[in-house]
């Protein structure tokens, strides 16, 4: 269905218009400020990545921007999270709606007990009535454009437990991708992967991001450079710096970019 | 190998791979003698009620007799006394300690959630004399006044419902005690609930809230196939007790040894048999008769548990062969 071929090239626009925004947006687990007063641009069909030190903040940032964070009471954010140029964060938003367009994927996989094909269409039921034909067309391309229809096809009866991690991993992005998102939002997806799902996963990024808006979080520098068109260095609930990866990579702007990039802390 | 070792270094790793093989035997001769306990109980209890499997032969399982003048015994009664009241007591228990469990783990406010839980584990610590007592003088009562009449007034001309739950509102009966047992279980199976709700990771619900489920859609689709095997071992715990729970249900039962269909008639089970007539058996038979329905209980728990493990184990071939 959607196998392009692929490319090392960034997708075109480097000045593609922000897909979300987040504008003077702080975030409190109870008492404590964990992101301050964060004003970022995520374009339109890039991939953003987020990289810094542990506790930084960058998965709170993350978990902000679907909302996931308002399972858990004690937990707010303050400021604004412009999606399509609408604050999700405003009171009468339909939090439903808001994690529709913004899928999420973890650190670890997260199937469900439940069958492939259950897992996918778990996501489907719940924001569309389809019939079982089209039900099943849809789980085919989200399978495909997870890179996972050709491993999976016959088994699709199977529990999703029986796959090996790295199906896991995709299992749990065509789930995602199953309810047609704008913006993919991935904590460390690779970090409990070896090199070569890693690598797949990878790949797969750069054909989502001719059709979503990707942000990522990694602890892996070298995937930040591989794969994202624009990165964002955060440190102590602050952006210290953001921009182009080429540039930010080869000619930081600001100091404790280049020793957190060098290894000199973090 | 360890010829070629230093002899200090091969007496130290001699010595603690005997160590090892002791240990390994201790805590098999440990295992193995559940078995042996478990086969010599039953084994014990199937001889002392020879006399009765002999003099009644198979008779016994589905005879309603109970006659101690004439020396007739049967057990169909306290049988199925003991099935119906443990029935009743699942229908009551499940639903509730799910509730219980759900709430606790997903929607109770965060100070809400230790003063319940205790509250719940206080419940489990009332010895079952008391909830005996307090079913003969309080439940029976209430239920004798104000709920039997209320069914008798409104189930009336429902059909099926009519034959269960119409009848003399006495209050003791096989509801009354099918009720107290419900709630006796509650704390056993909401607490094994809720601690293996509370072990599903959080990345699984985060990932199912972020795909757009409701909390119940999760607990549903997520959290209760993620831990059948154990909410199922629940539940078969708290059924495992309420068919062997003797004293509250030998207050509320009201020892009745006769066939009814309506659940508010009295009725007998085979734990409240045994406690109530064990001092009253004056003669070899009615004890024997006695020993052999305590075999019968063994027996009754057993294949519950095993239809349980076959259903557990057909739902995880389903799961995991469907095409």
């Amino acid at each position: 269905m959607n196998e392009m071929p692929h490319t090392s090239l960034p997708p075109a626009a480097m000045n593609a218009p922000a897909k979300m925004r987040t504008r003077d947006l702080s975030f409190f687990y109870g008492a404590r400020e964990a992101l301050k007063s964060i004003s970022l641009d995520f374009l339109e069909n890039q991939i953003t990545a987020i990289i810094g030190p542990s506790g930084c903040g960058k998965s709170t940032l993350l978990r902000a921007l679907n909302r996931i964070y308002d399972l858990y009471p004690g937990q707010r954010a303050e400021g604004e999270i412009l999606l399509n140029g609408e604050n999700i964060l405003s009171p009468g938003v339909n939090v439903a709606y808001v994690r529709r367009r913004v899928g999420m994927v973890f650190q670890k996989p997260t199937p469900f007990p439940l069958s492939i094909r259950d897992n996918i269409t778990f996501a489907l039921g719940h924001f569309e009535r389809l019939s079982k034909a089209d039900m099943a067309d849809r789980v085919e391309e989200a399978l495909r454009q997870a890179a996972l229809w050709d491993e999976v096809k016959d088994i699709l009866g199977r529990s999703a437990l029986s796959l090996s991690g790295g199906q896991q991993q995709r299992l749990s992005i065509a789930r995602t991708l199953a309810i047609r998102p704008q913006v993919i939002l991935l904590d460390e997806p690779t970090s409990a992967l070896d090199p070569l799902s890693t690598n797949k996963i990878e790949e797969l990024l750069d054909q989502l991001v001719r059709q979503f808006t990707v942000i990522i979080v990694t602890h892996n520098l070298q995937q930040a450079a591989r794969a994202s068109q624009r990165t964002i260095f955060m440190y102590d609930g602050e952006v210290i710096e953001a921009g182009v990866t080429e540039e930010m990579f080869m000619a930081p702007r600001e100091r404790r970019t280049a020793d957190y990039i060098s290894g000199r802390f973090g | 190998m360890t010829d070629s070792l230093p002899s200090s270094e091969a007496k130290q790793a001699r010595a603690s791979e005997a160590a090892d093989r002791a240990f390994r035997w201790l805590t098999a001769a440990m295992a193995l003698a559940v078995l042996v306990i478990l086969g010599a109980t039953g084994f014990s209890m199937f001889w002392g009620g020879r006399l009765a499997f002999q003099t009644f032969g198979l008779h016994f399982i589905v005879s309603t007799d109970w006659d101690a003048v004439s020396h007739q015994f049967g057990a169909l009664i306290p049988i199925y006394g003991t099935l119906v009241t443990a029935a009743i007591s699942l229908i009551i228990g499940v639903p509730a300690s799910f509730g219980i469990a759900f709430t606790l783990t997903e929607t109770a406010p965060r100070w809400l959630r230790q003063p319940l839980s205790v509250a719940v584990e206080l419940l489990a610590s009332i010895p079952s004399i008391i909830y005996g007592m307090w079913g003969l003088f309080v439940f029976a009562p209430f239920m004798a006044a104000d709920i039997e009449p209320w069914l008798n007034d409104h189930l009336a001309n429902a059909p099926v419902l009519s034959t269960l739950f119409t009848g003399p509102p006495i209050g003791i009966g096989m509801l009354t005690a099918g009720i107290i047992l419900g709630i006796m279980i509650i704390p056993f199976i909401s607490s094994v609930m809720w601690t293996v709700f509370n072990a599903v990771p959080p990345q699984l619900k985060e990932s199912a809230i972020a795909l757009g489920a409701t909390r119940s859609e999760v607990m549903m689709k997520v959290t209760l196939p993620y831990t059948r095997n154990a909410v199922v071992g629940a539940i078969f715990l708290g059924l495992g007790r309420a068919l062997g729970e003797t004293m509250a249900v030998t207050f509320v039962l009201g020892n009745a040894h006769e066939f009814a269909k309506s659940l508010l008639m009295p009725g007998n089970s085979i734990a409240a048999v045994i406690a109530n007539e064990f001092t009253e058996a004056d003669s070899p038979i009615y004890t024997s008769s006695l020993i052999a329905l305590g075999f019968l209980l063994f027996v009754v728990t057993f294949i519950v548990l095993a239809i349980a493990r076959l259903f557990l184990y057909r739902l995880g071939r389903i799961e995991g062969a469907r095409p």
